[in-house]
């Protein structure tokens, strides 16, 4: 009796599953002869996914021959997590997004293969058409790694009605631009005396990755860069380091940005118009834009004495495959030439597209007011080079550990420094855990 | 109440032992045949589940020990054998020990309140509040949530600019505080959210403990004249005591895999102060890309428990032996 409930119930069970697998089956080859399926992994979310996914969509629609099939990843450290392993694997998907800045810390694990520089000029993409900057960090050891779609840099929104009854905009209705800390400090207490609160939002509190990129630009504006030499000691420039760390502290006075602004507080304080000013990504920008602020764009001034704006860029990289198709290799070619000739659109999501040939064309410079900081390209500092530096890897968020509490109270500069210095030397004493047995690089 | 216990015990072993007996003891060798069979319908509707375990469970476990041996790299690079350097690395690795520090202050910052709290709850809604219905749903409604809403949640509540926390301190007049941004602070806050959010399902065991004392203890009890409180110090207390055993153990259990709420509510960055072990090892692993060395971390973090609970078991048992 029990025995042939059993017997019915498997044969019910695996004659499901027979016919499942008979369907899978049966569907797998139709798709794939007719039209190459190319896998896309990218980490673009939000208003930004759906601006890729328009650029692709249009890829998409003007060839028969393949279709690009993006998997969207929540950015941040499991992205690399995932793309490591994907690439560690050798059956990576043909074409993922990466940040430039991470780069570097991929190569030697053999993560990525390099780009054909020739292929790409033949499809009009090469050096002449991204500026210094973005493509020197496309080069690693002499080859080319990644293809940046964009520059993402840190920049200044600014309230433009706020900013006028402050008095603090130029002729040409843009921000004006102190060349000293205490012209910045000042041109904030004419804001603050508009709003009646706060003049500046910056969200920092708790949050490595923010206080980086201020930090950053203004330690480069000294018109110095870190150097983390693989398996030395960190070269860094003591003054810039205090005096950027310390500037960082008077702006967070509570009267000109406040004293414990984490980046949503920053966004919602801005989008509600009660600041003047706003340190942030571009990628703000649209819903800046949406939430009906009439808001302006520049470079941070430039306080120090050198323009610097530190970004990073989206880049088109080519994870490691064991096997490649030469079809879908060079399909991938034309997907990124095709998606880097489309990328005016790519300009709507607040991003500098890297390709030249889009931000020289009228088209761009009719887009307000993402094209009054297209200058910024030129400007653009990364990450320094070392294997555990970038967006969203550890050392960002270890940095705020370090430097957080300097910030806050102003004081404590020195033994920051020095802990930053110990920080670094350690991991630069390490060598790259994507490639344990290799040389310290 | 201890006697009963070991009663009850005992009845359930002889219960359990009961057919056993009976199958070895006078069984025509046609039984026995019938028990083999038995016995093979019981391992293979076992089976499943045994592959499973073997395969997710036992394996990595046993695979684990060896990768702490290796320099083994997330990225596949690497993998030679290095002998115990991972161990060396991590006993003298200060965040591993400030990590299991916190992991074990979180522990006791969440045990006693979500014993306490859910107690206190328990003992209110039983004592015949109107709307019983109400309170239950809104006691337990927290719990059902996924860890990422009450990360959500609590990460706008404890905003240091325009969080509905410091709004409420500051009706008292009480400075605004950086509930997630302050060393020390940061892993309290966190454990104020879990509070709330996983009180509710300690709260429905004592309920559903309290509803099981037989009514007739407390008429007992008042005929021989004990008031409200004399009753539930010495009949409701006492009678909850297995199941604050039950809580507290898988409490404890549950307060060392602290890493979701964690992790997300601090945004996947993490501070000396706040970042549990469990978060440590995936940084080591999965961010680092570090596997022999995160397995390492894990393994000392596996013995210390083990002696936790060795230790607790050795002490519950004198504790009955006692009794």
């Amino acid at each position: 009796m029990i025995d042939t409930r059993i017997n019915r119930r498997s044969v019910l069970a695996g004659g499901l599953a027979t016919a499942g697998l008979a369907a899978l089956v049966g569907c797998t080859p139709a798709q794939s002869s007719e039209t190459r399926t190319l896998q896309f992994w990218h980490l673009l979310s939000g208003g930004d996914g759906i601006t890729m996914q328009g650029m692709l969509d249009r890829v998409n629609a003007s060839r028969s021959d393949f279709r690009v099939r993006p998997t969207v990843l929540a950015w941040g450290a499991p992205y690399y997590t995932k793309l490591a392993m994907a690439g560690a694997g050798g059956r990576a998907p043909e074409l993922a997004v990466m940040h430039s800045s991470r780069v570097p810390g991929y190569v030697p694990g053999g993560l990525l293969d390099p780009w054909d520089v020739d292929l790409l000029r033949e499809l009009g993409v090469d050096e002449s058409t991204f500026t210094d900057p973005v493509w020197n960090a496309s080069v690693v050891d002499g080859e080319l790694y990644s293809v940046a779609l964009d520059a993402h840099p840190f920049i200044a929104l600014f309230n433009r009605d706020i900013c006028d009854e402050a008095g603090v905009l130029d002729s040409s209705g843009q921000l004006m631009r102190p060349d000293s800390p205490d012209g910045f400090l000042d041109m904030c207490r004419e804001i603050a005396g508009v709003t009646g609160e706060r003049a500046l939002s910056y969200g920092f509190i708790g949050d490595g990755q923010q206080m980086w990129r201020l930090f950053y630009t203004l330690y480069c504006q000294h018109g110095t860069q870190m150097e983390f030499p693989p398996g030395g000691n960190i070269e860094v420039d003591e003054d810039a380091f205090i005096a950027s760390l310390e500037f960082m502290h008077e702006l967070s006075d509570g009267e000109i940005a406040s004293q414990r602004g984490t980046i949503d507080s920053a966004v919602a304080e801005f989008a509600a118009q009660r600041t003047g000013i706003h340190f942030t990504g571009v990628w703000e920008l649209p819903p800046m834009q949406d939430a009906g602020v009439p808001v302006g764009a520049t470079m941070i001034p430039n306080i120090f004495g050198t323009e610097a704006v530190y970004a990073d860029s989206h880049s088109f990289v080519l994870p490691h495959q064991m096997n490649p198709d030469e079809q879908a290799r060079s399909d991938t070619y034309s997907v990124v030439a095709e998606l880097l000739k489309g990328s005016l659109a790519w300009a709507g999501a607040g991003h500098i597209p890297a390709y030249l040939p889009i931000t020289e064309d009228e088209g761009y410079s009719d887009l307000t007011p993402q094209s009054d900081y297209a200058e910024a390209a030129d400007y653009l500092v990364y990450d320094p080079v070392a294997w555990f530096t970038g967006s969203g890897s550890n050392f960002v968020l270890q940095f705020g550990q370090i430097v957080g509490s300097a910030i806050t109270s102003g004081s404590g500069y020195d033994e920051a420094l020095e802990d930053f210095r110990s920080y670094v030397n350690g991991l630069l004493a390490q060598p790259n855990p994507a490639n344990p047995q290799g040389d310290l690089s | 109440m201890t006697d009963l216990m070991a009663e009850r015990t005992a009845d359930g072993s002889q219960a359990q032992a009961g057919p056993d007996r009976k199958a070895s003891g006078a069984a025509p060798p046609t039984r026995r045949q019938a028990s083999r069979r038995g016995q093979l319908v019981a391992w293979a509707f076992l089976a499943p589940f045994m592959v499973a375990f073997v395969l997710f469970v036992i394996w990595p476990l046993i695979h684990g020990i060896y990768l702490s041996m290796t320099d083994q790299s997330l990225t596949g690079a690497g993998g030679s054998f290095i002998g115990f350097e991972n161990y060396s690395e991590a006993l003298a690795d200060p965040v591993v020990w400030t990590s299991i520090g916190n992991t074990v202050w979180f522990t006791l910052i969440t045990t006693v309140p979500l014993v306490v709290v859910a107690l206190v709850m328990a003992l209110l809604v039983n004592t015949g509040l109107p709307g019983q219905w109400l309170w239950r749903l809104s006691f337990f409604m927290p719990f059902l949530l996924a860890s990422t809403v009450i990360s959500q949640i609590w990460v706008w509540i404890f905003n240091p600019d325009i969080g509905a926390a410091n709004d409420i301190l500051a009706t008292f007049g009480i400075e605004p505080v950086a509930w997630l941004q302050t060393a020390n602070l940061d892993l309290i806050s966190i454990a104020i959210a879990t509070i709330w959010w996983t009180v509710g399902f300690n709260f429905l065991l004592y309920l559903a403990a309290l509803q099981n004392i037989p009514d007739l203890q407390y008429e007992a009890a008042a005929i021989d004249g004990a008031g409200r409180w004399r009753q539930v110090f010495s009949i409701t207390l006492p009678q909850l005591g297995p199941v604050t055993g039950v809580i507290l153990i898988l409490q404890m259990l549950a307060s060392l895999k602290l890493f979701d709420q964690a992790y997300q509510m601090m945004d996947g960055g993490s501070s000396e102060t706040s970042r549990p072990i469990v978060q440590y090892i995936f940084e080591a692993g999965f961010v680092g890309y570090r596997f022999g060395y995160a397995s390492a971390i894990s393994y000392i973090f596996f013995v210390l428990i083990l002696i936790v609970g060795l230790f607790q078991v050795i002490v519950l048992s004198r504790r009955k032996g006692k009794s």
